[in-house]
C-alpha cells in the first residue's frame, strides 16, 4: 500500500510547492484549539499525555479542593498556562481550562505565530520552529520551580527530560494518513510524563555511630519532590535486639515538613540501645500527592554494626506490589 | 452646638456600647449568615453592608460640619436605603433592626437642625451598638478564620491521620516525655522522644501552606532561624549527651512557635468548635 500510494502522491507535488503547502495548511491550528485536535494527526504522542498527569493538572479532584473550588487566583496559572516559556511563570489561559497542561500551551508561541520544538521538520499543516530550550531542564523550570532549584544544586549531568520523558527512539511524529508517508521516522520521546519511582540503588541505607543513615544517591532532585503537592516518603524500621526486644521506628520525610531527602546529604536517625542491636529490616515507600498508596521503594536488612545483610525486593505490608515505573 | 461637639457626639454613637460593658458576649450567630461568607460567599456581603453603613454615617456628620446639607441628606437616604437592605440578610436578625429610626433620620437631616439630627443619630446608632455588643467578636472568630476542624495531619511517627487537635495532644506528650527522661537522666529514652517531638513539630509546618499561600506569615513564627534551631536540637538529642542544660536552652525556642501560634489562632479555633462551625 505504501509503496504504490507514494509515486501517486509525489506527483502531487510536481503542481509547485506553493499551492501544495496551501491545499494542507490547517488554519485553526493556530488558534489555540484543544489538544484533541493535535490528535488528528499526532495520535500517539496525545495518547501518551492524555494518561500523563499534565492533562489532569486542572480537573484533578485533590487540586481542585486545595484550589477552593478554582477561586485562589494564586493557584491558577501553572494548572492551566497560556504560555510556557524556560524559567518563567506561565500566565492563566482563557479558554478550555480542563485540559491542564496541554500541547497548545507547551509548544506553540505567539512570537512566531508556529509550533516549537526540538525537531529541525516540514510540517504543511502549521509552521513549526526548531528550538533547542525543549531539552533542557529550564523548559520546566517556570513551574516545577522548586525541583528545578534542587536539581540545579545536584549538579546532574542529566535533564529532566532525559527521565521523565524518556527517548522511545526513532517513530512518526504523525498518524494520520496519508500525510505520514511523507514524514520520516524521528526521535520520540514520551509525554506520559512518568513519575517514575526510585531504585534500590538510588538509596544508600547504613547503621555506623549507633546511628541509621538514609541517603539519596541518584535521584537529582529531593525525595520526595514538589512545589505544591504533598507527597511523602515512609521509613519503617524494624530493630530486633540481642535480648529478642523488637522495636518499630518510624519516619515520614515530606517537602512540606522541609525534611525530604536532598542528593548527596545524608540523614542519620537515632537508634537507642545502638550496643545491643542485632539486625535492622528497613522498608521504604513513597506516597505521591495524587495517589492513595504507598509503593515500595526499597526493603533491605542489616546485621551488627553497619553489616550489609541481604537485599531483597518484596511488597510491603498490605500495600501494592510495584515495578520499576508507575505506569505499571 | 460647636462642630467639635457634634463629631464627638457622632462619634460616640459608636463607642457607646463597647465602653460600657464589662464583660463579653460572644453568641452564637444564626445559620443564614452563612451564605455571605467563604465558603460559601467569597464576597463578603454583609461586612462590605457594614462598612457601606458605617461610611455613609459619616458622610452625614462631615457634611453637617461644612454645612452642607444637600450632601448631608444624600448620604442620609443612603443610609437608609443600606440599612433597610441589611435588615432583610439575615432573618433571624430582623428585630435588630428599626427601619423606623432610619427614617426619622432622614427627616432630621432635612429639618437642618443640628439636636434633631443628634437624637435621631443615637438612636439609630443605638440599634447598631446592641447587635455589635453581642455578635461582632463572635462573628470575626467564626468567620474571619478558615477552620482547622477540616485540616488533617498525618502524625510522621504513627503514619495515622488526626484532627489538629489529636495531633497536638500527641506532640505536647512527646515534649513532656522529653522533660521526664531528661530529668530522670535517662538518655536513650530522651533521645528517642526528643527526636519524635522534632519531627512532629517539622510535620506541623506542613500544614501552614494548607491555609496560608505567602510564605511570609509561616515564616514569622517558624521560619530559617527556628527550623534550624530545631535541626540543633534534633542533633543534640541523637549525639546522645544527655545535656540537660543544653536541651533545655533550645526547648525554649523550639516551643516558642507554639505560644506564637496559638496567639493567632487558638482563639479562634476553640471559639468555632463550640459553634460546631
Ligand atoms: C505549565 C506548567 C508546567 C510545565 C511547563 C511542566 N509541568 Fe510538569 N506538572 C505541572 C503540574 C501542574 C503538575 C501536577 C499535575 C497534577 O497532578 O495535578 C505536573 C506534574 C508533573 C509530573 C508528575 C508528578 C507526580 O506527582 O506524579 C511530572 C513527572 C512532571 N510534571 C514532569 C515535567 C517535566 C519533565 C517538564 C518539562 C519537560 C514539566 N513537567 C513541565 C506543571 C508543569
Ligand atoms: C509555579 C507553578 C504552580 C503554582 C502557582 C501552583 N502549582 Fe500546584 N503544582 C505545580 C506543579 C509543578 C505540580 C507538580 C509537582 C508537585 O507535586 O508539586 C503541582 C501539583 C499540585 C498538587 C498535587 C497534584 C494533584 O493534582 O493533587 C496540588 C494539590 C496542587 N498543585 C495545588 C496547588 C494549589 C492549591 C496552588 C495555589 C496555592 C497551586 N497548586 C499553585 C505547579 C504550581
Ligand atoms: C493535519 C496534521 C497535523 C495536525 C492536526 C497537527 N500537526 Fe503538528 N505536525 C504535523 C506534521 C506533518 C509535523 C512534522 C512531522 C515530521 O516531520 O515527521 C508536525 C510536527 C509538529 C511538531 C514538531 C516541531 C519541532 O520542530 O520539533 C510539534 C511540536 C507539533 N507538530 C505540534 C502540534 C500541535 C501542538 C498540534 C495541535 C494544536 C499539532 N501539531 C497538530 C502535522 C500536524
Ligand atoms: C509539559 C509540556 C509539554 C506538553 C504538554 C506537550 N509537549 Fe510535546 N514536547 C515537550 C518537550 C519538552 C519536548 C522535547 C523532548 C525532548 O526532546 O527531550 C516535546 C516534543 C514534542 C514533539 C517532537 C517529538 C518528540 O517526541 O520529541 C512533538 C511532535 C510534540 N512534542 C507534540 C506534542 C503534542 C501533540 C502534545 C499534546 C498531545 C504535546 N506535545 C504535549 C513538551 C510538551
Ligand atoms: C536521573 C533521573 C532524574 C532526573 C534528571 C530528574 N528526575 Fe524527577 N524523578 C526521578 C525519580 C527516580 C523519581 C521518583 C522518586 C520516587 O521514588 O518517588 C522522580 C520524581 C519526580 C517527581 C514526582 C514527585 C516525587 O518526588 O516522587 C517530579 C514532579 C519530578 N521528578 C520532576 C522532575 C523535574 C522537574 C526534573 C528536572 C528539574 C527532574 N524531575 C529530574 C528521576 C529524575
Ligand atoms: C444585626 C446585627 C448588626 C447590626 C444591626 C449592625 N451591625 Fe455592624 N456588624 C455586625 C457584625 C456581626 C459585625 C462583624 C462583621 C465581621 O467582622 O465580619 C459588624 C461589624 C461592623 C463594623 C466593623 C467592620 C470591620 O471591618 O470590622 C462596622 C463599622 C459596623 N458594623 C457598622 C454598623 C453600623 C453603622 C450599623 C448601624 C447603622 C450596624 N453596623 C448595624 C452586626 C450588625
Ligand atoms: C486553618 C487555617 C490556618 C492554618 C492551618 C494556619 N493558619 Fe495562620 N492564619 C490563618 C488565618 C485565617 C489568619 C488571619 C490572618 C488572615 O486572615 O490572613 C492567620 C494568621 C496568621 C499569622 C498572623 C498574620 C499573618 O498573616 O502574618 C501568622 C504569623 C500565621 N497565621 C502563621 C501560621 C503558621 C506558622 C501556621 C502553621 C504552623 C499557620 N499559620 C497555620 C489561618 C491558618
Ligand atoms: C497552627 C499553629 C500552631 C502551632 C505552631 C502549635 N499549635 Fe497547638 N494548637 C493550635 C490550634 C489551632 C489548637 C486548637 C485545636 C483544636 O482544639 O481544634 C491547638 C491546641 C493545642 C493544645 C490543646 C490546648 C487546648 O487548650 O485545647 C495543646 C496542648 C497544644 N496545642 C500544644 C502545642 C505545642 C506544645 C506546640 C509547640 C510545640 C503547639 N501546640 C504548636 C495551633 C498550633
Amino acid at each position: 500500500m505504501r509503496a504504490f500510494l507514494i509515486p501517486v502522491l509525489f506527483s502531487l507535488t510536481l503542481l509547485g510547492c506553493g499551492p501544495f503547502e496551501e491545499v494542507f495548511v490547517e488554519k485553526d491550528l493556530l488558534e489555540r484549539p484543544q489538544a484533541k485536535r493535535c490528535s488528528d494527526c499526532h495520535a500517539d504522542i496525545y495518547k501518551e499525555w492524555k494518561e500523563s498527569r499534565h492533562a489532569l493538572a486542572w480537573k484533578s479532584e485533590s487540586y481542585r479542593r486545595e484550589s477552593e473550588n478554582y477561586t485562589k487566583t494564586k493557584c491558577l496559572a501553572c494548572h492551566a498556562p497560556h504560555q510556557v516559556d524556560p524559567e518563567k511563570k506561565p500566565k492563566l489561559r482563557a479558554e478550555f481550562k480542563d485540559d491542564g497542561v496541554a500541547c497548545v500551551a507547551c509548544h506553540f508561541k505567539e512570537e512566531t505565530g508556529a509550533m516549537h520544538g526540538p525537531l529541525k521538520v516540514w510540517s504543511p499543516p502549521h509552521p513549526s520552529k526548531q528550538d533547542l530550550s525543549y531539552t533542557k531542564s529550564s523548559f520546566c523550570a517556570g513551574c516545577h520551580r522548586e525541583t528545578y532549584k534542587e536539581w540545579k544544586l545536584a549538579k546532574s549531568s542529566k535533564s529532566c527530560q532525559d527521565c521523565h520523558m524518556k527517548s522511545l527512539g526513532k517513530k512518526d511524529l504523525i498518524q494520520k494518513f496519508p500525510f505520514y508517508l511523507f514524514h520520516r521516522a524521528k526521535p520520540r520521546h514520551s509525554h506520559r510524563f512518568t513519575s517514575l519511582i526510585a531504585s534500590e540503588e538510588d538509596i544508600k541505607v547504613w547503621f555506623e555511630g549507633g546511628r541509621l543513615y538514609l541517603e539519596n544517591v541518584g535521584v537529582p532532585h529531593n525525595l520526595p519532590t514538589a512545589d505544591q503537592g504533598d507527597p511523602r516518603l515512609y521509613l519503617i524500621a524494624r530493630i530486633a535486639y540481642k535480648d529478642g526486644k523488637v522495636r518499630t521506628l518510624r519516619r515520614m520525610f515530606s517537602p512540606q515538613a522541609e525534611n525530604a531527602l536532598a542528593p548527596g546529604r545524608p540523614v542519620g536517625i537515632t537508634i537507642t540501645n545502638a550496643e545491643g542491636v542485632s539486625s535492622i529490616k528497613i522498608k521504604l515507600l513513597r506516597k505521591l500527592s495524587w495517589k492513595k498508596e504507598k509503593e515500595l521503594i526499597l526493603s533491605r536488612e542489616i546485621h551488627g554494626e553497619g553489616l550489609p545483610g541481604q537485599v531483597r525486593r518484596g511488597n510491603p505490608e498490605g500495600g501494592e506490589g510495584v515495578g520499576k515505573d508507575s505506569e505499571g | 452646638m460647636g462642630r467639635k461637639t457634634l463629631s464627638l457626639l457622632l462619634a460616640g454613637v459608636f463607642l457607646g456600647a463597647s465602653t460600657l460593658a464589662s464583660e463579653v458576649v460572644l453568641k452564637k450567630p444564626p445559620e443564614s449568615l452563612d451564605n455571605y461568607y467563604p465558603p460559601k460567599s467569597k464576597k463578603w456581603e454583609f461586612l462590605s453592608k457594614m462598612h457601606a453603613m458605617s461610611t455613609y454615617f459619616y458622610g452625614i456628620n462631615l457634611n453637617i460640619n461644612n454645612e452642607d446639607w444637600k450632601n448631608a441628606l444624600r448620604w442620609a437616604k443612603e443610609l437608609k436605603k443600606e440599612y433597610v437592605a441589611t435588615s432583610k440578610m439575615v432573618p433571624e436578625w430582623k428585630e435588630y433592626f428599626k427601619p423606623k429610626l432610619a427614617d426619622e433620620l432622614v427627616k432630621a437631616v432635612e429639618s437642618k437642625n443640628v439636636d434633631n439630627v443628634l437624637k435621631a443619630a443615637q438612636a439609630l446608632g443605638k440599634t447598631c451598638a446592641e447587635c455589635h455588643a453581642e455578635y461582632q467578636l463572635s462573628v470575626k472568630l467564626a468567620y474571619h478564620f478558615p477552620s482547622f476542624e477540616s485540616i488533617k495531619l498525618e502524625d510522621p511517627i504513627e503514619f495515622m491521620e488526626m484532627d489538629t487537635g489529636k495531633y497536638m495532644e500527641k506532640m505536647t506528650n512527646s515534649l513532656k516525655a522529653l522533660k521526664i527522661y531528661l530529668m530522670q537522666g535517662d538518655k536513650d529514652n530522651a533521645a528517642q522522644a526528643g527526636e519524635e517531638f522534632v519531627e512532629r513539630v517539622r510535620a506541623l509546618k506542613g500544614m501552614c501552606s494548607k491555609c496560608h499561600t505567602s510564605k511570609l506569615s509561616v515564616e514569622a513564627i517558624m521560619g530559617k532561624e527556628y527550623m534550624s534551631n530545631l535541626d540543633k536540637l534534633g542533633e543534640v538529642l541523637s549525639s546522645g549527651s544527655g545535656d540537660k542544660g543544653k536541651v533545655f536552652g533550645l526547648l525554649q525556642k523550639a516551643t516558642s512557635a507554639c505560644m506564637k501560634c496559638h496567639n493567632v489562632h487558638l482563639v479562634p479555633a476553640v471559639v468555632q468548635e463550640k459553634f460546631e462551625k
